[in-house]
């Protein structure tokens, strides 16, 4: 039994050195991670702003690290689920540094209307969850997450049709001017069209016309519509704007004429 | 003899490592810093245990205590890591570890301990009966 005990008494000691040793390099390890992140960079294609953040991690802990999830979830202040992206590094070896991209991509097609009219016209404060996930020395599953809250600038803020003027064009038709104006709060650039269609009390279209725009980011649009109008119009009763640009597909927006 | 291994273990478990989590807590001390009050109750736990296991030592009271030592420290471990799922908040992020595995190794030397001291009783029993036996005489 004297033998058994003592056959015990080593087990205890390796264990404990084992446990202190790993815990040690573990910890120290831990401080020899390093994290960068790169400057947001955006795009924008069929339907979809997507934004792109380059990060690196650098181990040169003594550890491997597997697994490592970013993931990114974005919601409005209503709890809307906008987006959720992932991106997943399977391993970072010990001595080796990453470069990757995460990317968050905000679809438009696949939004409802309800949330889609409220991010086209009106600023808010988007709701984003960041977090990092990993498996650290291979037994140790870590998360790092953080919630924050980020501005979203409406591509069309502010949109208004002034004033409609009528003038005299020849003896059938009449010249209406409509004042159109936006800002453009994002931080991707619109480019593509605006149709508008002019509705008479009647509920017919009297007159359209289709407009080209180009505005760049954080940056204000105004123009002037000028449509042709038959005189046995009735009068006018609303406009109806469609805009199709290179992110989005929207319309019609109804706005009424004074 | 007590007080010499008390002082001992007092230095190798408390001022040590408390000299790491002070500098540690200059990193980050929303975390180091929760984890003084932990260390100082190790710490007592464990001298308490190590002064009366010396101070009853040669009876079977020294291994009452070293079993009573492995059990408390058993709970202590797994109180002191939230049962495995450590969830702190530092300077606005939430870090959660999962130490189970962690958890499973300190649980594992304790129940080697445990074992030990188990059987160190039943050897110390074993022995005080074999030496309370008539010696046989010589015919």
């Amino acid at each position: 039994m004297r033998q058994a005990i003592r056959a015990l008494g080593w087990a205890i000691y390796i264990l404990w050195l084992v446990i202190i040793v790993f815990t040690v390099t573990a910890v120290y390890s831990a401080f020899q991670l390093g994290l960068d992140f790169g400057d947001w960079q955006t795009s924008t294609s069929e339907g979809t702003v997507t934004l792109t953040l380059p990060f690196s991690v650098e181990n040169n802990g003594f550890y491997d690290i597997y697994d490592l999830n970013v993931t990114t979830i974005v919601r409005e202040n209503n709890e809307q689920l906008l987006s959720s992206s992932s991106t997943v590094v399977p391993l970072i070896s010990s001595g080796n540094k990453i470069n990757a991209t995460h990317n968050i991509s905000i679809s438009f097609e696949n939004m409802t209307s309800a949330s889609l009219s409220r991010l086209l016209f009106y600023d808010a404060d988007l709701d984003m969850e960041m977090s990092f996930a990993l498996r650290y020395a291979g037994v140790i599953p870590l998360k790092i997450g953080r919630n924050f809250t980020a501005p979203w600038g409406a591509p069309l803020g502010n949109l208004t049709i002034g004033n409609v003027a009528v003038n005299q064009y020849n003896s059938t038709h009449v010249r209406t001017t409509l004042p159109f104006s936006f800002e453009n709060h994002s931080f991707f650039s619109l480019n593509g069209t605006v149709r508008t269609e002019i509705m008479n009390t009647l509920g017919q279209q009297v007159g359209g016309t289709t407009t080209l725009i180009n505005v760049p980011p954080q940056t204000g649009y105004s123009t002037q519509f000028m449509v042709l109008i038959p005189l046995s119009g009735s009068g006018f009763k609303e406009a109806r704007l469609y805009f199709d640009t290179s992110v989005f597909s929207y319309g019609p927006v109804v706005m009424p004429l004074g | 003899m007590a007080v010499v291994k008390g002082v001992l273990w007092f230095v190798f478990l408390y001022v040590v490592p408390m000299f790491i989590v002070s500098s540690l807590s200059e990193f980050a001390p929303e975390i180091f810093s929760s984890y003084e009050n932990l260390l100082l109750l190790f710490v007592a736990i464990i001298l308490f245990f190590v002064v009366a296991s010396e101070l009853t030592s040669g009876t079977i009271f020294q291994h009452a205590f070293n079993i009573g030592k492995a059990l408390i420290l058993m709970i202590f471990i797994v109180v002191a890591l939230e049962g495995g799922i450590v969830a702190l908040d530092f300077q606005g992020f939430q870090l959660v570890a999962d130490l189970r595995i962690y958890l499973a190794m300190l649980l594992t030397i304790d129940l080697v301990g445990l074992a030990k001291s188990v059987l160190q009783a039943i050897n110390f029993l074993s022995e005080k009966a074999e030496s309370q036996l008539p010696t046989p005489s010589p015919r």
